[in-house]
């Protein structure tokens, strides 16, 4: 199992695994290890250690040695067997609320939220005192009893969280049993889930056994961790000055405990890779100095190469991108899902979060070596310089902080101090784009997915920044929504001159709004162009393609062909052109083997194509152009004369 | 408002089902306890007091167990748990009153301090990854919040208890303390809770620590706080108005569950310690086989618990504003 594997090589999931691996040890080979039965009071009381006695003996003669061993037996079943009944009490319990629903899910709701809040250790003291004696079964039955509801709550919500996913959806619609939508689709993705919850449950059944043996319900004459310090407390150990017969136990208990916690958080941070112990590395500039940026650039990227350090290895999302963003343009960067291109602006905004990471190249702002910028000053720069709308900006507000406290403290931040100036700015950019100034005194859930957006784009505008990078700031809204608020960009753009990298999947908008336009393919620049030349002379087979991809509003009726094979891993490494398994006109023993170049074809126009490459033959290409099925490059790619206008968009009209 | 409405309902209902267990959890056991119990107390009772008792657990067949149930939910709604057995003829009520306070007081304080503890530590090592430090108290927490309570008690009145005697070794007041509320009095019962707040202190943290530090996590990873970033905010506004506003909230949400677990740890605590807590009385009614005096506190226990998770619930209102309009 891949899961396992990660988790073993987790250094606290291994010291949890390995405290439980001893303790199970020391139960299973008690007899191996002593002579003695931990009952038996063959001894004179309270003598000291001794080679024969490694902790001494008890108030009444017995080897407190042998009973530390074979405790564990019994503290270690309790834990198992009572963490395991009530995982399984939570596994029925919540997959059954979650599956049914209706009212059987809300009477087990309202059990489960009785149970949680019912202090559990005076419940099952109570419960215990009544079954009073018969061994440890009546004890584990009632600790299962009690401790089922945290994990039933759990369960409950990832299993409903699940039975919406497209493959359950998509099971219950192919006529599936139940019983097989639950064993075969559900439970298989909740294993880690259940597994640290059988660790939690086993934790809390050791502590609630422990104690309930210390103040002697249950059975006392068993030898578990927990009723030797019931024996210890009776028999007045510390007053003895016997403190190691109080010690040992408890050690052996609280050690128990941390390996099932450790087991429990490695697990659990397998689901919720989040919760990692993983660190947050500072950025540090160790990487090779990168060219010299172009002076007239107000952004520069050289060379960028962005990964994700993950345990199977980096993934290299962003592979040595170069570009240029000049005063007052709109540059659009296009390309699809996965292709890097958020990553690429997160990275240049220096907002990647670990286990993202630069690896080189460099970020130049208005002059400024953004890579390399202290926190303070780069914190300065910040939404002065440039600003950033995101993806999802249903969630980029604070839920609990007033619209007016978000867009006051941008300003704030940079030296806006003055109430009235604050309260000015505030509606002067609220009714630039387009909101009602009372929306500033509500919380963010009181807006619509638009609003959020369009008071996401005023705290953009706040203190007028050189530059606004847009990662799709539109991909979540409703058509209409979207063609207001990029004509109001539009708008705000020409009035302010304030450049943009705008970000999105939709190749026909970038052409339509753009001055100029960037592919990206696998981490990779493939094409730059003015917008107008690129939608006019598409040059990279991966560019013609997505032109393809849509369609012109006049012309005759043709088939839409999307592009068929899938991007290559970013994790591996690429000899030659990332997309060469799926071009029409590769040239196997060129394109899959040189190392990817840029080539310039006309005066603003670089493409990463060997089609273009010089140095290779024209035969080479003809050959290559010929295999082509005639849908993919209707012209042959040197003539440049035939001219098309751009097709409106009908995003925009 | 709704969200509090629905709180108030799960509150009741869950009364409700403690008082339902307490009538439930004798009739229910096989051996028929309350004989066993009646018998042991039967030469050193009154009849009349038997006769009562007998009564109350529906040994003498008068009436049918539906109708004893109403009897004894109308008790409870009157505040009537009878008689304790063993401190007879003491009314629980009385014991309980007498009780509370020493818990309330103790585990109130404490676990008031272990949240503001727990929970700074928590930002801390949550916001800090990478430190040392910070990644060392995740293991100390997880540790710490393995030891049984009652067992780092015994340690601590071993050590300075016991053998360094910095402090008493139990009770809550010295035998004359002097007069109630005085300067005395007060040092006396400040003496006397050091050692029982520190344990449950330490043994608590751990808890608080790694809830908070989880929650710091996940709102580190949120959108909203990305944006603070690029807006380029001070560290201390971030982590003041975006990581830990919105991180509290979850640990309050889970303030219900870990509050049940702490007062069963606060129990043995004061067990060991002979703090007269509800916890302590607790411990005499199982040992000396009083189960009017245990049912009654155990649903004491879980009235104070349901109140001590309302108020938090109230507190949630104030702090988060899609709750106040009954969102979430």
């Amino acid at each position: 199992m891949n899961g396992l594997r990660i988790l073993l090589r987790q250094p606290r999931s291994l010291v949890g695994a390995g405290i439980l691996l001893v303790l199970l040890l020391m139960g299973l080979l008690a007899p191996v290890l002593t002579p003695y039965n931990p009952t038996s009071l063959e001894f004179s009381a309270y003598m000291p250690f001794s080679a024969q006695h490694p902790l001494g003996t008890t108030a009444i003669g017995q080897d407190i040695f042998s009973q530390l061993l074979y405790g564990a037996r019994l503290t270690l079943l309790v834990g198992a067997v009572a963490g395991l009944i009530a995982t399984l009490l939570s596994v029925a319990l919540g997959l059954t609320a979650a599956y049914v629903g209706g009212w059987v899910d809300e009477a087990i709701n309202a059990l489960i939220n009785v149970f949680l809040v019912l202090p559990g250790l005076p419940l099952v003291i109570i419960a215990a005192a009544f079954l009073r004696g018969g061994g440890v079964w009546p004890v584990i039955l009632v600790i299962s009893l009690t401790g089922w509801a945290w994990g039933a709550r759990v369960l409950r919500a990832q299993a409903m969280a699940l039975r919406e996913r497209d493959f359950v959806q998509a099971a219950v619609a192919s006529g599936e049993g139940p019983g097989r939508i639950i064993f075969m689709e559900i439970l298989p993705n909740m294993t880690s889930l259940i597994a640290a919850n059988f660790f939690g449950a086993a934790l809390y059944a050791v502590l609630s056994e422990a104690g309930l043996s210390f103040i002697g319900v249950g059975d006392v004459s068993l030898v578990t961790w927990g009723t030797m310090l019931y024996w210890a407390q009776a028999k007045g150990a510390l007053l003895q000055g016997a403190w190691w017969w109080v010690a040992m136990p408890g050690l052996g208990i609280a050690l128990l405990g941390t390996s099932f916690a450790l087991l429990n958080f490695a697990i659990d941070q397998l689901g919720n890779p989040r919760l990692g112990w993983g660190s947050v590395k500072s950025f540090r500039r160790t990487l090779p100095p990168a060219p010299a940026p172009n002076p007239n650039a107000l952004l520069a990227v050289r060379d960028l190469d962005v990964g994700y350090v993950t345990p199977q290895g980096t993934v290299r999302a962003v592979r040595k991108v170069s570009l240029d963003v000049a005063p007052g343009e709109f540059v659009g960067l296009a390309g699809e899902s996965g292709c890097g291109k958020s990553t690429l602006a997160f990275a240049a905004t220096r907002l990647l979060n670990p286990p993202g990471e630069v690896l080189g190249g460099s970020v130049t702002l208005a002059g400024q070596d953004l890579l390399a910028l202290a926190p303070e000053a780069l914190r300065q720069v910040r939404w002065k310089e440039f600003s950033v709308v995101f993806q999802a900006s249903m969630n980029v507000l604070n839920p609990v902080l007033k619209i007016r406290e978000q867009v006051y403290d941008a300003m704030q931040a940079h030296g806006i101090t003055d109430p009235a100036k604050l309260d000015a700015r505030a509606r002067e950019l609220f009714s630039m784009v387009g909101i009602q100034t009372r929306y500033l005194d509500s919380y963010p859930h009181q807006l619509s997915g638009g609003m959020k957006q369009r008071v996401v784009i005023a705290i953009a505008l706040a203190l007028e920044p050189k530059l606004i990078v847009m990662d799709e700031p539109t991909t979540a809204l409703d058509v209409v929504v979207q063609r207001q608020i990029l004509q109001e960009i539009a708008e705000v753009r020409r009035r302010l001159k304030i450049s943009i990298v705008f970000i999105t999947h939709d190749l026909s908008l970038l052409v339509e709004m753009s001055d100029r336009v960037a592919i990206m393919y696998a981490g990779e620049l493939v094409e730059q162009a003015p917008a107008h030349e690129l939608y006019a002379h598409p040059a990279h087979p991966y560019t013609q393609q997505l032109m393809k991809a849509f369609p012109p509003m006049t012309g005759p009726r043709e088939r839409r062909s999307g592009i068929p094979g899938r991007p290559p891993s970013l994790s591996e490494t690429l000899p030659g052109c990332p997309f060469f398994e799926r071009c029409a006109v590769r040239m196997p023993g060129i394109c899959d083997v040189k190392p990817l170049e840029t080539f310039r074809i006309a005066e603003a126009h670089t493409v990463a194509c060997f089609l273009y490459d010089p140095a290779v033959s024209p035969a080479t290409k003809e050959l290559a152009l010929s295999h082509a099925p005639n849908s993919v490059i209707a012209q042959p790619l040197v003539s440049q004369e035939v001219r098309l206008e751009p097709v409106p968009n009908p995003a925009l009209h | 408002m709704p969200y509090l409405l629905r709180k108030l309902v799960i509150l009741v209902f869950t009364l409700w089902m403690a008082a339902t267990l307490n009538f439930v959890l004798p009739r229910l056991v096989p051996g028929d306890p309350v004989s066993v119990m009646l018998a042991k107390y039967q030469g050193r009772l009154d009849p009349s007091a038997v006769d009562a008792l007998k009564i109350a657990y529906g040994l003498n067949d008068l009436g049918s167990p539906v109708a004893q149930y109403f009897t004894y939910l109308g008790q409870i709604l009157r505040g009537d748990f009878g008689r304790s057995i063993s401190l007879f003829p003491t009314p629980v009520s009385d014991v309980i009153g007498q009780a509370l306070p020493y818990t309330l007081g103790l585990v109130g304080i404490t676990t008031v301090l272990s949240f503001l503890i727990g929970s700074a530590l928590g930002v801390y090592s949550g916001w800090r990854r990478g430190h040392p430090v910070a990644d060392a108290l995740t293991p100390i927490a997880l540790f710490l919040n393995s030891m049984p309570y009652f067992w780092f008690a015994l340690l601590m009145l071993y050590m300075f208890a016991f053998k360094l005697r910095w402090f008493p070794l139990g009770g809550a007041l010295d035998p004359f303390p002097g007069p109630a509320f005085s300067s005395g009095w007060w040092s006396s019962l400040l003496r006397h809770s050091m050692l029982p707040v520190f344990t449950i202190l330490i043994t608590s943290v751990g808890g608080w620590l790694l809830t908070m530090r989880n929650n710091v996590v996940s709102v580190t990873s949120e959108d909203y706080l990305a944006f603070a970033r690029a807006k380029g905010l001070p560290e201390r506004r971030i982590l003041s108005r975006y990581v830990l506003r919105n991180a509290l909230l979850p640990s309050f949400t889970s303030f219900g569950m870990a509050l049940g677990f702490v007062v069963g740890g606060s129990i043995l605590t004061e067990i060991v310690f002979s703090y007269p807590g509800l916890g302590f009385y607790l411990y005499q009614a199982v040992v000396g086989l009083d189960y009017p005096l245990m049912q009654a506190l155990f649903f004491i226990i879980a009235l104070t618990v349901l109140a001590a998770n309302f108020a938090v619930d109230l507190l949630n209102v104030i702090l988060d504003p899609r709750i106040r309009e009954g969102r979430a």
